[in-house]
């Protein structure tokens, strides 16, 4: 069935703080798909708006800690959406990103597009239960 | 063995792969588990013409496509896990968000939402992967 994964952190609840209409993440079918990441202080869930690599760092630690909330870990991600605000920074993405999944890293796909409030990077994930 | 996969049936033709996709995608095919719907613009399901209004509107009659669409795979939109939603701006975010509230059970499915350029000047698509029937013994 479908399982709600509700935020480890009261910053991680977007609806509450942004009024975005989803859960954090859901656990069905042995996944777990994300709402897409963004960088916030996850405790207060204010934005921490930076460079790309600040607010990349942020992500992933935020991911790190919802994903272990569900019982999973950045190692069982199986396939990640990168959204970036411009393709300019794709190197600097991975720099970063690589630190995260250097072991059998998931399958990736890059592409920019406009993210909310301006941030520079935004991660789309799901990860095996 | 493997699992199945199977192009789901439209509900209306205008919902069908040639009318609102062009011969180019089935609406929703299952694999396995789920249920994979393609990015849906605002289209009349009976005839697959695009319908352009305020981002409100399309958003209004996608969903009511998707609700017949996941219906159609014996599913619902309850049994949605994931749900990509791209607008035209992200400026017009919270105005896709109302009426996408009124669509989706409580608690909702996940989501990632971003700004892109859409085909055939839409101002929103949505694609989701859905929970397929329950049908195995």
């Amino acid at each position: 069935m479908r399982e709600v994964i509700t935020a480890p952190l009261p910053g991680l609840d977007l609806r509450r703080h942004y009024g975005h209409f989803q859960s954090p993440a859901i656990r069905a079918g042995g996944l777990i798909f994300c709402s897409g990441m963004i960088p916030v202080d996850p405790h207060t869930g204010e934005r921490l708006h930076g460079t790309l690599t600040s607010e990349a760092h942020v992500i992933f630690g935020n991911l790190k800690l919802l994903l272990e909330a569900a019982g999973s870990s950045l190692d069982r991600l199986v396939q990640v959406h990168a959204l970036i605000y411009d393709s300019i920074e794709y190197n600097v993405l991975n720099r970063v990103y690589r630190q995260y999944v250097a072991n059998g890293p998931p399958a990736r796909t890059v592409w920019s597009a406009q993210i909310e409030a301006g941030f520079k990077i935004q991660l789309d994930v799901i990860a095996a239960a | 063995m493997s699992l199945p996969r199977a192009v789901i049936a439209p509900p209306l033709s205008g919902l069908g792969a040639k009318d609102a996709f062009n011969r180019q995608a089935s609406a929703a095919v299952r694999g396995g588990a789920f249920v994979f719907v393609s990015g849906l613009t605002s289209v009349d399901p009976a005839t697959g013409e695009a319908i352009r209004g305020t981002m409100a509107l399309e958003t209004q009659r996608i969903l009511e496509n998707l609700k017949l669409i996941l219906e159609a795979a014996g599913t619902s939109l309850e049994r949605v896990v994931k749900v990509n939603v791209l607008v035209h701006s992200m400026l017009e975010a919270p105005n896709m968000n109302e009426i996408y509230a009124r669509f989706f059970p409580e608690p909702p499915p996940a989501r990632t939402v971003c700004g892109a350029r859409l085909p055939h000047g839409a101002k929103v698509m949505i694609e989701c992967t859905a929970l397929a029937p329950d049908d195995e013994p």
